[in-house]
């Protein structure tokens, strides 16, 4: 047994035999492995890439709207689209009717538009829906996904609809800031490629082909708590004077930068569907008018600058009318002999046309050039006029004297906003915004030109006090506290063929507080047909009502304080 | 006998280099679907974020605040003359 244990046995043919099959298994093994390896490869390499890689989006998100203190008024979140591969829902009824119950949509209509996109690989059952009623709808049935999508929402409606605008459903800006800072806002979807497992699930990340870019977002100007008392007001106004249109800008006379601006009618940018266009329009800087009174300010700032007129020069206005080229130009009622603040007060056209022909044209058209009209507020905004003020070689003398009462040239009540500004500024040209503006020095320190000297804003700034006051025309302005100015206007509507006898436009410009003035607002009330139709029984008390709101708002102080005591005084006595 | 220390040295460092690659492949898949987990819920959180600001916004309506600052709350401005100046 030992010659066994120590000799192997040896089969002799049998050995070569499995050594021989053994071999060319091997051979055939690495024959394959060469045919797969290096014949094959590209293209095995490229079947398990399609099963295994897919170019997914990586999501951004459009910038969102804020208001100056960042609350949103317009902002994107996301939602998800239900859609589904009919050839592979329709072989799951059942699963089709959970989902339409879930998605309370109606089942049988449903069926019925899948088999007729049958042939179809991509149906949109639901769009745009709660991320959350989504992932419960789709999750573990096959041939129902979900895509994601993004609306936009825009929290405070109709309130800032002209301002902000709204985007199409690709979110592209259509109107207004969505449009005007669309570069800015929108987002670009980056792309990644990624290795995915049997399962679905993504393993690996293989490179990025495009980074995502989320939107940037924009802060506005707009202060949303001064806006809707703005928005609210106006609206009341409109309503109560069953009128046809109106606006309201409130201006930071600092700045320029614009606190609120409202119209009405207005829209709510939510409700894609009710968007009439004429609603649309964002009137404060689209749509001009002719000024009439409210330009008197800057009739006598002119003549005041050129040193032709001082507070103390007196004109008669007697026997209350005058022609000039076969027309007459009168007043409410014979005045007599004014000074300057009593034009402005009495709102005097013969006395501010003598003074607008007193300088020559090309010196009032310098002046008024100077102080914006014709010009663009500059917003960049999709629509915004730069007003109708013609060049002094087209004047005739007719033009030459109305343009002092504010007829013959059209502004839009943006422009005339910037204009008050300008006066509350001391003079200073203001660049109008719809942008908060980062902090600016104080107001001694600023190198933006002077349009009209500081002492002559002063003056004009005193003069519209008075109109404000006592026995001025804008009485309803007035706001207990504080130092209010400025100028009423009851325009006539121009129409085809001349003036028309009872169309008018109220309008009323201010500024408060008069000793360092703070915030400037013009209101437009359209065609008022009810309850009045004076600028300042119309337009003043909005002025009012938003201006006292305001000033309390930024805790700008009272610099009144004498007038209240005396009050308060009355009122003690009284009880 | 000097070259076999140096074939074996290299095919130590080799044969470690490649176990480094399998390591260090794992843990960056380990580490991908750590990160996928947190971007989902990054995901998530910006979903409950927007809904959070809208909702927000729509109880925050400075029309609602107003209508129950009056009626619920009975608030209203106070007068000129019940105002009082703090010296």
């Amino acid at each position: 047994m030992s010659d066994t244990d120590s000799q192997p046995l040896f089969f002799g043919g049998r050995h070569y035999f499995v050594l021989f099959v053994l071999l060319c298994l091997l051979t055939g093994l690495i024959g394959r492995a060469l045919y797969l390896q290096i014949v094959e490869k590209e293209f095995l390499a490229n079947q398990g890439g399609q099963r295994q890689i897919r170019t997914i989006e990586t999501p951004a998100y459009r910038g969102a709207i804020l208001d100056r203190l960042g609350t949103p008024l317009a902002i994107s979140t996301p939602v998800d689209s239900i859609w589904v591969n009919p050839s592979e829902i329709l072989q799951n009824l059942p699963a089709l009717k959970k989902v339409t119950q879930k998605l309370s949509i109606n089942y049988s209509h449903s069926v019925d538009t899948l088999r007729r996109k049958a042939n179809k690989e991509f149906v949109y059952l639901k769009r745009q829906i709660e991320p959350e009623l989504a992932k419960q709808v789709s999750d573990g049935i096959d041939g129902v996904y979900t895509q994601r999508e993004y609306h936009r929402y825009y929290p405070a409606g109709e309130v800032v609809g002209h301002l902000v605008g709204f985007t199409d459903i690709d979110d592209k800006g259509q109107e207004g800031l969505e449009l005007v800072y669309d570069n800015w806002l929108k987002a670009e979807p980056g792309a990644r490629r990624i290795i995915r497992n049997r399962k679905g699930a993504v393993i690996e990340e293989i490179n990025q082909v495009r980074a995502a870019q989320s939107g940037k977002d924009v802060y506005s100007s707009i202060d949303m708590r001064l806006q809707y008392i703005a928005y609210r007001s106006l609206a009341r106004a409109i309503k109560y004077h069953a009128a046809k249109s109106g606006s309201a800008v409130l201006l930071d006379a600092r700045t320029g930068e614009v606190l609120a601006m409202v119209n009405q009618p207005s829209y709510n940018p939510n409700q894609a569907k009710k968007r009439v266009s004429g609603q649309r329009r964002n009137r404060a800087l689209t749509d001009v008018f002719e000024p009439g009174s409210t330009i008197k300010p800057f009739t006598l700032a002119a003549a005041i600058d050129r040193g032709l007129y001082s507070p103390e020069s007196t004109i008669d206005t007697s026997p209350g009318w005058y022609m000039v080229s076969g027309h007459t130009i009168k007043d409410f009622r014979n005045y007599g002999v004014l000074d300057l603040a009593s034009v402005l007060r009495k709102s005097s056209n013969v006395g501010a046309s003598r003074i607008a022909l007193s300088m020559k044209e090309e010196e009032l058209w310098q002046s008024f050039n100077d102080y914006g009209f014709g010009k663009p507020p500059g917003v960049a905004f999709p629509g915004e006029s730069s007003g109708y003020f013609r060049h002094f070689t087209e004047w005739q003398k007719l033009d030459h004297a109305v343009m002092g009462f504010g007829y013959g040239l059209a502004v839009s009540i943006t422009q005339l906003a910037r204009a008050y500004a300008m006066i509350a500024n001391q003079g200073r040209h203001v660049d109008v915004s719809l942008i908060r503006k980062e902090p600016e020095p104080e107001i001694e320190n600023r190198v933006e030109r002077h349009v009209m000297s500081a002492k002559t804003a002063k003056i004009v700034l005193e003069m519209m006090e008075q109109v404000v006051g006592p026995k001025g025309t804008a009485q309803l302005a007035a706001v207990p506290g504080y130092r209010v100015g400025g100028k009423t206007g009851t325009a006539k509507k121009s129409s085809a063929g001349g003036y028309d006898k009872d169309n008018y436009l109220s309008v009323f410009a201010g500024v408060a507080p008069i000793s360092d003035p703070r915030l400037v607002m013009a209101v437009i009330v359209d065609e008022p047909t009810q309850n009045g139709y004076y600028g300042g029984t119309v337009a003043a008390p909005v002025f009012q009502e938003v201006m006292s709101n305001a000033l309390r708002i930024l805790d700008i102080a009272p610099d009144d304080i004498s007038s209240l005591q005396a009050q308060i005084a009355d009122k003690e006595k009284g009880a | 006998m000097q070259q076999m220390i140096w074939v074996a040295l290299l095919l130590a460092f080799v044969i470690s280099s490649a176990l480094t690659v399998i390591y260090v492949k794992h843990e960056s898949r380990v580490l991908f679907s750590e990160l996928r987990n947190v971007q989902k819920k990054q995901d998530q959180e910006i979903i409950a974020w927007g809904r959070l600001q809208l909702q927000n916004s729509t109880l925050a309506t400075h029309s609602n605040v107003e209508s129950r600052a009056r009626k619920k709350l009975k608030m209203k401005l106070p007068e000129t003359v019940q105002l009082v100046r703090l010296p």
